[in-house]
């Protein structure tokens, strides 16, 4: 007998008796794991095994419902919160006047003739404050609670003295500039009642007319009012906070 | 030492049979058993024949394939007739099995007796 002759051919059959073994003994275990096969006492078993664990499924998925619901809700009132901090931020962005606003209105055009003083803006300012405007710009510069009108005397000859009023030249400033004419007052509201505010019977427009001046009103329905060129900056506010009194 | 070679060949076969992921559908399961019984049952002749010095490769392997495949062939053609040929492959290829495991046992005696005996015979002279 050759040793060599028969080790190969055998190992080969091996080999193969090998994987066909496996192969039947993995199917013969899944075949026999088949529910149809097996015991009515484990099949009772399990069923029971299986209809707790669905009870605790359940239980657990309505338990994650509720977590669900009431993450739902909070994510909710957090939107609510956000909406209401960010109207409140337009709001007062709006009174500040940070922002450029546009709406209806009515425009006031002064030109330069008669003897229009800064108290005469304010004035019309008032009014139209009164009749209900609710926002406000002099030629481009929004009127604000820092807003300022004024006027400066300029003297255009340093060395002749002034005599007569003439030789002065005034100036109406707003917030330290000088106002340019023609002077546009832009108001936003209602431009019926704004107009009506302005033009009452021994209002305003007949003082005006008194000095020759005769503004001009135009009602619009898309006005523009730009936002302050340089927004105020606080540094010595603070919230004032009641103390608590002794009793 | 001559059969650790095809003892490892075997390991390497069901560590390969295991690693595969083909599961065989259950309609071929009795197909499949047929034939790794026709395989195990070559297998044992092949043993058998190293035991009497008739070893031939070739038989061997044309033998261990074919007996497989036909075994499955006629199980299969046995379910299509309506004749169950299962159980006469079944028992034909158990009764051979049993006959060769028989053969194979005897053999291992009959050497181990002549070995002891040439054993006894040496310490004897």
């Amino acid at each position: 007998m050759n040793k060599a002759h028969w080790h190969i051919p055998i190992t080969i059959v091996f080999l193969f008796l090998g994987i066909l073994l496996s192969l039947q003994f993995q199917a013969q275990t899944r075949f026999a794991s088949d529910l149809a096969l097996q015991k009515t006492e484990t099949l009772i078993a399990m069923v029971r095994g299986l209809s707790d664990k669905r009870q605790k499924l359940a239980l657990e998925i309505l338990d994650l419902g509720n977590q669900l619901r009431s993450q739902m809700e909070s994510t909710q009132d957090e939107k609510k919160l956000l909406e209401s901090i960010s109207q409140q931020m337009e709001k007062l962005n709006i009174v500040n006047g940070t922002t450029d606003l546009k709406g209806s209105g009515l425009t006031i055009t002064l030109e330069e003739y008669g003897t229009v003083f800064y108290t005469d803006l304010l004035k019309i300012v008032n009014e139209l404050w009164n009749a209900g405007a609710e926002a406000i710009a002099i030629n481009e510069h929004r009127i604000t609670s820092h807003t300022t009108l004024s006027y400066t005397e300029y003297n255009f000859d340093e060395e002749v003295q002034p005599f007569f009023e003439e030789d002065y030249m005034m100036f109406i400033t707003m917030n330290h500039e000088k106002l340019d004419y023609p002077i546009t007052i832009k108001a936003l509201g209602d431009s019926n009642n704004l107009e009506k505010g302005l033009t009452l019977p021994g209002g305003i427009m007949d003082d005006l007319a008194l000095s020759n001046v005769y503004p001009e009103l135009e009602k619009k329905k898309k006005l523009t009012i730009p936002a302050l060129h340089s927004p105020s900056t606080y540094f010595f506010l603070n919230e004032y906070t009641p103390e608590k009194s002794n009793p | 030492m001559w059969f650790i070679l095809p003892v490892l060949g075997l390991i390497l076969g069901a560590y390969l049979g295991s690693t595969v992921t083909f599961q065989l559908p259950a309609i071929y399961l009795k197909y499949m058993s047929i034939a790794v019984l026709a395989s195990l049952d070559s297998v044992f002749g092949g043993i058998k024949s190293i035991m009497e010095e008739k070893f031939d490769g070739t038989i061997l392997l044309t033998g261990f394939f074919t007996n497989a495949l036909l075994a499955a062939l006629l199980t299969y053609l046995g379910d299509r007739l309506g004749v169950d040929l299962y159980y006469a492959a079944v028992f034909a290829f158990g009764v051979r099995l049993f006959q060769n495991l028989a053969t194979i046992r005897h053999h291992f005696l009959i050497n181990y007796r002549k070995k002891r005996s040439l054993r006894r015979g040496e310490k004897s002279e």
